[in-house]
């Protein structure tokens, strides 16, 4: 009886190698594959299971993406057609021609085997890549069975279990992402080129440039912007607020007023009077209430790059790259998840164990062992691929660079605090009436800091304690006088503030959000400055004069259209991300949604056009005439 | 048997302590021309209508000081006196004295291109056009589809109001506890208060709910024209304080 062949393709060269070594339990024979030096075939047995049982597999890989979408040739050329005839040029998907080599291999290998096992990551990219892995593989042998592993770590027991339970790939999402990749072609070419036409002759700065448009770049941008001129138009104010102190047991104790501070000086100057005419002040509360702060929730991508920005100074796309690295060494879990909830299935105490060898956060593993242990907060995302963004294995320091060793610190301090008990404390709040006006007093004293001890980056200490109260006591208090103040403008974005934005207005994905902030910085729409100096110092994102004026020069372009919003903002693309959902839903076809998204995108595109002076005068403005003075 | 402007006056007088001029009274009665068989009780729910609808200076009585603010209220060297009343006023300004005036600017702004904060997220408030999960509230095109309301949301107070009585004496009020339909851009300009023991201090009546009676209403005119210049007043409000601090 012949031994059946099977082909196994990854998304990338290190993940077919990690998966070969876990499924020939390290002995496989490697072979170059010609015309490209980077993937390998791997050759070795491994018996899958039913109804596979023993194979010689072929385990290999491509480098992302195999194909990409292109317009026909007559289309190509930047003065080949008015820009908004390619909403509807004939478009085809071509093999990219660096991935040749790599298309020809998996078609030849196809043709000795008797199924292809698809080994690309498990999000809506790893399926469609899966789809053009599938094209290459039928073009060389139409009979073959397509089956796909699922996995989201590539520790050996899990990537074993995965060969061993296969399952479909799944075309919906796949077809959701060769949506994307339709619309992003046609309506980035549209605008990219309608501007860089127009815009081109207005400017030294701009006649070599290419002024790109992504319906994801520019929402982004317009956040930036947003801020930027919140902090330009910023017109400060004097407020006005009402203090209390009052000295018991030499104790000088602060009261703050419930309204915090007001606007109008008259007004408060009659509510001090008032406070000083009824002379003494009642305690009307007195507490004493256990309080907690609540370990972290499971990571998410989106938290990964927020906190990691804040805490690792680190920006949102070096973050990703160093976890995406740890990944393929199979150090920690697959990054890109938006799941805040372990699955009751994960032993997590396993997990925990390997960290005790640790020289820092081992001890404090082992604390978790010996009764420390809480099952993690269940947060409320669940993209039903992937868990939490969790370390896999312990890593010797020695073996990791600076980024990588940071990065690996984080996932894992992060991951030993949610399993850990919330830290405890004892607040006291003390509240006076004093004439009409209402103030109050707080004290924290922390009692068990719990997770805080191996999360470092979150901070909650004790704070001054207020001596003992009566209820219903009178007191006199020793001082109340008038203070004033003024208000501060808020400052420019940082990244992680960005993030959090984009994610809140749907824009981009947990895994291409670092690439469009990337995007923005290349193309010189937006600056990084530092604010502050040494271990304090903050990278705020500030806009360049060109990013202003595209999006002042977009906002004027709508202005007074009422159902038509800028491009500056994150309302279409959110729209046309909800419709991606539907097709991963099954509710609505591919063709429907292409279709539905580029009329929007068209109607922006012909007022545009029309009334492509403002964004001219924009350009004017900031560029010509600003750049002057 | 006609009702009598008697009946009438007395009625909102003593269900309202409304002292109805009688020359507004006569100039109602003559021009809605009454139709026998009218009871009472409707024919005084009409007039109270329109008085809430009017300007007290034109619609109300001055002949009893007891309903009037007195001419000195604003006298700042007074530390505190009392108003028994019951007094009726109408609102001529409202303010939110509790957030700075740029942050109400930057709020009205949002209102204008169609925007509602969430959180961190922006929310488009415009109907999106051709999309019927939305709804179409408010035919008259500003519709406000979003949960969030966003001008009343915006106005916590306390607010500063400016209150008027059938005399023409303003006075400055200041809402010192939480009065429930105070808010600027909720209370229309010309809505028409009941002052009850009302605490004048420094010559600024303080609000509380214990002393004050919503009765509603509004001064269309006075109500739209505020509305259209409040963004304007507030930046010039603005730019005066800066020049002030300047020199």
């Amino acid at each position: 009886m012949t031994v059946p062949r099977i082909l196994c393709v990854a998304e990338k060269p290190a993940i077919a190698k990690a998966v070969s070594q876990h499924l020939s339990g390290g002995s496989f024979q490697t072979i170059s594959v010609r015309g490209n030096q980077y993937v390998k075939n791997y050759v070795f047995e491994f018996n899958f299971g039913n109804p596979w049982g023993t194979c010689s597999v072929t385990m290999t890989s491509v480098i992302g993406h195999l194909t990409a979408l292109e317009f026909e040739r007559q289309y190509k050329g930047w003065l080949s057609c008015p820009p908004g005839a390619l909403f509807e040029a004939p478009v085809h998907e071509a093999v990219d021609s660096d991935k040749a080599a790599i298309a020809k291999n998996i078609k030849e290998q196809a043709k000795y085997c008797k199924a292809l096992f698809i080994w690309t990551d498990c999000d809506r990219e790893g399926e469609h890549i899966g789809t053009e892995v599938r094209t290459q593989a039928k073009a060389g042998n139409a009979r073959i069975i397509v089956k796909r592993a699922k996995f989201s770590n590539t520790e050996r027991a899990h990537v074993l279990n995965a060969a061993r339970s296969l399952i479909e790939l799944d075309d919906l999402q796949a077809n959701a992402v060769a949506a994307r990749i339709e619309l992003d072609l046609r309506i980035g070419a549209a605008f990219t080129r309608l501007q860089t036409l127009q815009l081109k002759h207005m400017s030294e700065a701009l006649s070599e440039k290419i002024i790109s448009y992504g319906s994801c770049q520019f929402p982004t941008l317009g956040f930036v912007v947003d801020r930027y001129l919140r902090v330009k138009n910023f017109k400060p104010e004097n407020f006005w607020g009402i203090k209390v102190m009052h000295v018991r047991d030499g104790i000088k104790v602060n009261f703050l007023w419930r309204r915090v501070h007001l606007f109008d000086r008259a007004a408060v100057t009659v509510m001090l009077e008032r406070c000083l005419m009824a002379k003494k002040a009642k305690v009307t509360k007195v507490n004493q209430k256990p309080t907690s702060k609540w370990r972290p929730l499971p990571l998410t991508t989106v938290d990964l790059q927020m906190m990691g920005s804040r805490y690792l100074r680190l920006d949102s796309q070096k973050i990703m790259k160093v976890a995406e690295a740890l990944y393929t060494k199979g150090f920690i879990s697959y990054p890109r998840t938006e799941t805040d909830q372990f699955d009751k299935a994960i032993d997590l105490k396993k997990l925990i164990e390997k960290q005790v060898p640790d020289e820092n956060w081992g001890p404090y593993a082992r604390g978790l062992l010996d009764g420390g242990y809480k099952t993690p907060r269940v947060g409320r995302h669940n993209d039903r691929a992937h868990p939490p963004i969790h370390p896999i294995c312990w890593v010797s320091p020695t073996a990791l660079s600076a980024d990588e060793k940071k990065v690996y610190e984080f996932v894992v301090r992060r991951f030993l605090a949610c399993c850990s008990e919330d830290a405890k404390g004892q607040t006291s709040e003390v509240e006076i009436q004093y004439g009409d006006e209402v103030f109050h007093a707080k004290g924290l004293l922390v009692l068990e800091r719990n997770y805080l001890d191996v999360y470092v980056y979150d901070k909650w200490e004790s704070s001054q304690q207020l001596p003992n109260f009566q209820m219903g006591e009178l007191i006199e208090p020793t001082e109340a006088k008038i203070f004033d103040g003024k208000t501060t403008p808020p400052n420019y974005l940082t990244e992680p503030e960005l993030i959090g934005l984009m994610d809140a207005n749907g824009i981009g994905t947990d895994a291409t959000m670092a690439e469009h902030i990337a995007k923005i910085k290349e193309r010189e729409y937006v600056a990084v400055h530092s604010r502050g100096s040494g271990r304090n110092a903050v990278k705020e994102l500030i806009p360049t004069r060109l990013g202003v004026a595209l999006v002042e020069g977009y906002d004027n372009v709508v202005t007074g259209l009422p159902d038509s919003p800028s491009l500056s903002k994150p309302f279409l693309r959110k729209e046309m991300e909800l419709r991606m959902r539907e097709i991963c839903a099954g509710s609505k076809s591919r063709t429907q949604v292409v279709q539905e998204s580029l009329e929007m995108y068209r109607e922006v595109f012909i007022h545009t056009q029309r009334r492509i002076t403002m964004l001219k005068d924009a350009v004017r403005k900031y560029l010509v005439e600003g750049a002057a003075s | 048997m006609a009702i009598s402007q008697d009946q009438i006056a007395t009625q909102l007088l003593s269900t309202k302590s409304l002292p109805v001029s009688a020359a507004w009274l006569d100039n109602f009665v003559s021009s809605s021309a009454l139709q026998r068989n009218i009871p009472l009780s409707a024919v005084t729910q009409t007039a109270l209508f329109r008085i809430l609808a009017s300007d007290f200076r034109e619609s109300l009585s001055t002949q009893t000081p007891s309903s009037l603010l007195p001419v000195d209220i604003s006298d700042p060297t007074v530390q505190e006196r009392r108003l028994q009343g019951p007094i009726p006023v109408q609102v001529l300004d409202i303010e939110d004295i509790g957030s700075s005036l740029w942050s109400q600017v930057e709020a009205i702004e949002r209102v204008e291109r169609g925007e509602a904060i969430r959180g961190r997220e922006i929310v488009r408030t415009v109907n999106v056009d051709g999309d019927p999960e939305q709804g179409v509230d408010g035919a008259d095109g500003h519709a406000a589809a979003a949960p969030t309301q966003p001008e009343a949301g915006n106005s916590n107070g306390p607010h500063r109001l400016i209150v008027q009585d059938a005399a023409g004496t303003k006075a400055v009020a200041i809402e010192l506890k939480r009065v429930s339909g105070i808010a600027a851009g909720n209370l229309p300009i010309g809505a028409k208060i009941l002052l009850r023991n009302a605490t004048v201090a420094r010559g600024m009546v303080l609000l509380t709910p214990d002393c004050l009676t919503l009765l509603g209403g509004k001064i269309d005119s006075l109500d739209q024209t505020w509305r259209q210049g409040r963004k304007e007043r507030l930046i010039a409000r603005i730019t005066e304080m800066q020049r002030e601090q300047e020199s």
